[in-house]
């Protein structure tokens, strides 16, 4: 047996035998009074800085790590189906920490990329994964996904889109329809990045496998050590069988595996210091609960349906700042932009969003979600380019640098926040034939760019330095 | 006195105690406050507060959601006062069934909408995530529902919500209960598409179109659908 075997059995054990509690309580009770009581004894109450969005205060970022460490700690997770409490000594904490790796090889041959753990102000670029599980149509799966990866530059990895029928019949959740979308998913997944020359790049999964039944159907079609199994926990410091599943399948076809657990500001964590507080924890204990190779989790605004506003904000540059600071973590971030494809809102919202995370030590991010990833065919490959083109180019950029930008930029979008622009549907704005956008989305997004270069952002870098 | 008690039973749901909350209600019968002024000048405040609060970011889901249970607590101590009073139907808005459909594990804004429901005055009962289409008329049946409310956040589980209505249809229920159906990937187009009879954008509006759907007094699947959404074009 391995060792990631016998540490994922030993969770899954727990999972049977740990103490009782049940979802009711675990979210309305267990989860907000401790999370209250650790920033009270901590003194992180209110320490959250709408006026300075990306902080810039490390013993602040380290003292939410000491209490995200005792949250992790104290709390464990919760499996939803047994309600039962997965908790993790502090030895298996250090240990996980100490064993874990400082970068680990996604992709194969000329497409395989090295993906490092990252610390604040980080010279080294980290790696972008496109797109987010975004519907589009079957006909545009292959055309979409080949555009997204056709500059090494900008694009990784492949997340991808998800199809909106399987053979023209709709497909339905959970259903034989789901299982069999899962091979097909991995044969044009496959044939897109052929079609661009880039066929040894990393997969992350199924994009459109909701459930195990899309996962078992086509995750072992894109197995193996250098591709990625993803598997994302109920909110807040939950898993579930699900969860489970996708973890034994990776461990059955090789992967690597990215978990992750969001935390929301308003929701069971919170005001902005609480969801920050609990994403700590979420990366902690998910590295050693479902020893994952690097997480995905981040803060998430209840009210903003986004994290683009400036808690959220704010929320994810301390927990990543916190937790890269003080471990070797690799950890995905993920900028949830709510305006859609070609719009500025879109290109504000995730240069702002993607430079935080960068200048705060993320290692990965998956984009876009243009429109908060919920319209059918609202995704074009330009905004992956554009997010590849930020995310990179702030490599080496310092906070303060970054956060007087944001300071600037914030008013431009922030009062569109909650009525945003859904923007156009990818054959409104972008040619697929010739892969570039519509006139109008070229001179967007030109325009923004010089914007944003006059204020700073330094965006040519990525085409001159990598 | 009568003032002292209807401002502990605004606390008590303001503070989220299920207990006190009973107990408050308790002490307004016996101190012969009619049921329905218990409620309206009480409880129903204190839920007014949590609600704003929560929409201006200063209380969280968990208030919502314990603030909810309180002021079903209350209502378990004054149902009969209020069948009494002949008060019922005003005092409350209806009985809403509301669940994330099949395949669907998505429940952090349906359950915002649940919590936001009760607060607003409706009969909350929420049947969780992974919900299949019949389960929802089932229990709408069970309990003498006035509203089904169907979320996902999944492109692939709205055929499900489709096939609520369809159940409705099949099976003869389709003018006794209005459908609400909400969640990311849902769209006014959707919305009509699939002859429901309402849709928010968010939780806010989910209350708002179904107050307006009760207070229509229309027959459920007879009219045009009420809608509330503004994803800018
Ligand atoms: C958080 C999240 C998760 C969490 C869910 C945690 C939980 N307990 O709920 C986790 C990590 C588990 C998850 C998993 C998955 N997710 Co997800 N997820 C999200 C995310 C980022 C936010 C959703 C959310 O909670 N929003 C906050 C709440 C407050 O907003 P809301 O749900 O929209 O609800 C509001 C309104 O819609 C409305 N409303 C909601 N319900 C109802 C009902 C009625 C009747 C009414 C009137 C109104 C209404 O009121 C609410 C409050 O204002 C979205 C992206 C996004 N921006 O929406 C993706 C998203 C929904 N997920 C997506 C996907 C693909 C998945 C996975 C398949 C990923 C994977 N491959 O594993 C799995 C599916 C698991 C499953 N079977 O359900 C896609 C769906 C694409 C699509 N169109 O089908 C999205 C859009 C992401 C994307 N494309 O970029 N996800």
């Amino acid at each position: 047996m391995s060792l990631r075997t016998e540490k994922i059995l030993r969770s899954l054990d727990r999972a049977y035998n740990g103490p009782i509690c049940s979802v009711k309580d675990w979210d309305t009770k267990v989860i907000p009074q401790t999370i209250r009581a650790i920033l009270k004894k901590y003194g992180l109450e209110k320490t959250c800085d709408l006026e300075n969005p990306i902080n810039c205060d490390d013993d602040l970022a380290d003292q939410f790590f000491r209490a995200g460490w005792e949250l992790a700690l104290e709390l464990g997770m919760l499996n939803v189906e047994t309600e039962r409490i997965i908790k993790i000594t502090e030895e298996e904490l250090i240990d996980t920490l100490k064993h874990k790796p400082k970068e680990i090889i996604l992709g194969s041959g000329s497409d395989q990329v090295i993906l490092k753990a990252r610390k604040p102000e980080d010279p080294t670029p980290p790696l972008l994964a496109a797109s987010l599980g975004i519907v589009v149509s079957e006909e545009l799966y292959v055309p979409i996904v080949e555009g997204i990866v056709k500059y090494k530059k900008l694009v990784d990895v492949l997340h991808g889109p998800s199809l909106a029928t399987v053979y023209g019949r709709k497909i339905r959740s959970g259903t034989p329809y789901e299982t069999l979308m899962g091979g097909y998913e991995a044969e044009l997944r496959c044939e897109a990045l052929w079609r661009a020359g880039r066929p040894g790049m990393a997969h992350t999964g199924i994009a459109g496998a909701v459930t195990e039944y899309g996962h078992l159907g086509g995750a072992a079609a894109i197995g193996g050590p250098g591709n990625v199994t993803m598997a994302l926990c109920p909110v807040e410091l939950k898993t579930n069988f699900a969860v489970f599943h996708r973890i034994m399948m990776a461990i059955n076809n090789n992967m690597r595996i990215r978990a992750g657990g969001f935390s929301y500001i308003g929701g069971y964590a919170g005001p902005p210091e609480g969801a920050a507080l609990a994403n700590i924890a979420v990366d902690l204990l998910i590295a050693t609960i479902l020893d994952s190779d690097y997480t995905s989790s981040y803060v998430y605004d209840i009210q903003l349906l986004g994290n683009c506003g400036r808690k959220a904000l704010w929320a994810n540059s301390i927990a990543i700042q916190a937790v890269s600071r003080n471990t070797n973590l690799i950890r995905n971030k993920i900028v949830n932009e709510t305006g859609g494809p070609c719009t500025d809102m879109f290109m504000y919202e995730a240069a702002i969003g993607l430079m935080n995370h960068c200048v705060s030590g993320a290692s990965k991010t998956t984009q876009p979600r243009s429109a908060g990833g919920k319209l059918t065919d609202y995704l074009t490959p330009m905004e992956a380019w554009w997010c590849g083109e930020v995310f990179k180019s702030c490599a080496g950029m310092t906070r303060k640098q970054a956060n007087e930008i944001a300071k600037k930029v914030l008013p431009k979008y922030e009062e569109r926040l909650s009525n945003p622009p859904k923007g156009k549907s990818v054959l409104e704005c972008f040619d697929l034939k010739e892969m570039r956008p519509s006139p109008e989305y070229q001179k967007l997004y030109l325009d923004i760019r010089k914007e944003l270069i006059d204020l700073g952002m330094p965006l040519d870098k990525v085409y001159e330095e990598f | 006195m009568k003032e002292q008690i209807l401002e502990r039973l605004c606390n008590a749901i303001v503070e989220c105690d299920v207990e006190q909350a009973a107990k408050v209600a308790q002490e307004a019968l016996d101190a012969s406050i009619p049921a329905i002024e218990a409620i309206q000048n009480g409880a129903a405040k204190g839920l007014d507060i949590i609600g704003s609060k929560f929409n201006s970011g200063e209380a969280y889901l968990p208030e919502l959601i314990l603030a909810g249970d309180a002021m079903k607590a209350v209502f378990d101590v004054l149902s009969k006062a209020l069948k009494e009073e002949n008060a019922d139907s005003s005092a409350q808005l209806g009985k809403v069934v509301i669940g994330t459909v099949s395949g669907d594990l998505h429940d952090i804004g349906k359950n915002i909408v649940a919590a936001l429901l009760a607060v607003n005055g409706f009969e909350v009962y929420d049947l969780g995530i992974n919900v299949e289409p019949k389960t929802f008329v089932q229990k709408a049946e069970e309990i003498g529902a006035t509203i089904i409310a169907a979320s996902t956040l999944l492109t692939t589980s709205m055929p499900y919500q489709q096939d609520i209505v369809q159940y409705l249809i099949d099976s003869g229920l389709r003018g006794k209960y209005y459908y609400v159906v909400g969640g990311g990937p849902v769209t006014a187009d959707w919305t009509i598409k699939i002859k429901a009879d309402g849709h928010g954008y968010t939780a806010t509006d989910a209350v708002e179109v179904c107050k307006r759907l009760v207070r229509s007094g229309q027959t459920p699947g007879t009219f045009e659908p009420v809608i509330l959404e503004y994803y800018q074009g």
